[in-house]
């Protein structure tokens, strides 16, 4: 197996270590040797199968905010699926084939002209997994989990996100066996889109709550 | 609540496991216990001593998140809560709306009513 | 409370409410080795062999130096091992030697 770098990585919370481990030429770093030898030993002593790893690979793969972008656009387009989904997350995504492998449930939260949404985990990293996949690196750092809670509008605002006064923020602190996922409000002017032209206006960051969807999400990352 | 429920029509009267039936109610008013496990807890420090109100009580009932973390798969259930603060509840010098607020799951052992 | 006893009440990972930096917007793709740890951490789960609760508490019993320094993986896969050590699954010369043994395989060739 090669082990190479995805161009520089200076990408991570400076009071964190370095997210690679290794350094010397493709060759496994202490951590990966760690996994590598606390994996086969399980799997020796026949606790785990190789296969289910592989596999949860696959389901891990397979999750990505393409999903959650399927649902809210559906949402938008399907008043009777949005009632539902804002009743039932969970079995509504699994109308659309979502399946909720870590036996989390979900509560979807709608953003509307009067109430602006945002979740957080701050004692951990809980997150959508199923719909989303797994989490930006910011969501799980010291300072996003450590201001959202008590400063959630100087927060949005490093996002470029103002809210008015007149609209309540609402923060979700994820602790248990929930999970929290925004119905961004549908942008103006898109009464005509799609629903596959709407799901790529959703991004990841329009469900975390950070940032409002709008139609020019197509811009290139700077 | 004693526990019991007798249904129209149904002669029998059903009994309720212990912890089987939510304490609280959606609207009712509750406070965070002020005390302070060490190890493991799950009800982050800057809620202690503060009161909200009920949203949502989640069901089912669920083990016990802190007894989970020392390998305990299995015991007694009881309910998560969806609980309610005002920021300016929580944050006496809060920066923001008065209506801004945090939504938490808490543990039912955790609460305490509260009178307002 | 004293120093001492705030160390002992407040979690490492318990940074609701503290001052922070700014944020920065960082990401990065999993290395191959942390997406096989994440894998490996559902597949605990699953079985309840370590299930997601116990990895939590585990990552906290790391203490603060470690939570700060360690990056997120590396912290997932050493609370494993402190757990799996903890539950007489595995023994520390168990994994020592097994990493040798991964280390001298993966140097040839």
């Amino acid at each position: 197996m090669t082990h190479q770098h995805e161009g520089d990585d200076h990408d991570h919370d400076h009071d964190h270590a370095h997210p690679h481990a290794e350094i010397s030429e493709g060759r496994p770093g202490y951590y990966d040797i760690m996994e590598t030898a606390v994996r086969e030993l399980l799997i020796e002593k026949k606790l785990i199968r190789a296969d289910e790893i592989r596999r949860q690979i696959e389901v891990l793969d397979s999750r990505s905010p393409a999903l959650g972008a399927t649902v809210v656009a559906r949402a938008w387009t399907d008043p009777a699926f949005r009632a539902r989904l804002l009743a039932n997350g969970r079995a509504a995504c699994e109308e659309l084939g979502i399946s909720f492998y870590d036996d989390t449930s979900l509560i979807v939260i709608e953003n509307t002209d009067k109430v602006h949404n945002l979740i957080v985990c701050t004692l951990c990293s809980c997150y959508p997994r199923p719909v989303l996949g797994l989490p930006p690196d910011w969501y799980k750092a010291k300072p996003y989990r450590a201001r959202a809670v008590v400063e959630p509008r100087a927060v949005l605002a490093e996002f470029g996100t103002i809210i008015p006064d007149d609209v309540d923020v609402r923060v979700h602190d994820s602790t248990a066996m929930v999970r929290y996922l925004v119905l961004p409000k549908r942008p103006t002017g898109t009464e005509h889109f799609s629903e596959e032209e709407l799901a790529a206006l959703v991004t990841r960051d329009t469900m975390i709550g950070v940032v409002p969807a709008t139609v020019d999400v197509a811009r290139p990352a700077p | 609540m004693d526990g019991t429920s007798k249904s129209a029509g149904s002669p029998s009267r059903v009994v309720f496991a212990l912890g089987e039936k939510a304490i609280f109610k959606a609207g009712d008013r509750v406070r965070v216990s002020t005390r302070s496990p060490i190890g493991h807890y799950r009800v982050p420090t800057y809620l202690r001593g503060k009161s909200g109100s009920v949203e949502k009580v989640i069901e089912p009932a669920a083990i016990d998140n802190e007894e989970e973390s020392y390998g305990r798969n299995a015991g007694s259930k009881r309910h998560y809560y969806r609980v309610a603060f005002r920021m300016s509840e929580i944050w006496p010098d809060y920066a923001g709306s008065e209506r801004d607020g945090l939504h938490i799951e808490i543990f039912e052992t955790w609460l305490e009513r509260a009178e307002r | 409370m004293t120093p001492t006893e705030k160390l002992v009440n407040r979690l490492p990972n318990d940074v609701g409410g503290l001052p922070a930096d700014p944020i920065q917007r960082v990401e990065h793709e999993l290395e191959p080795w942390e997406k096989r740890c994440h894998a490996l951490a559902d597949v605990l789960d699953f079985h309840k062999i370590i299930n997601t609760e116990e990895k939590r508490r585990g990552v906290e019993a790391l203490g603060a130096e470690m939570v700060v320094k360690l990056s997120y993986y590396e912290r997932w896969i050493v609370a494993f091992a402190n757990i799996l050590f903890q539950k007489g699954i595995l023994t520390p010369t168990e994994l020592a030697l097994k990493m040798k043994e991964v280390e001298s395989r993966s140097s040839e060739g």
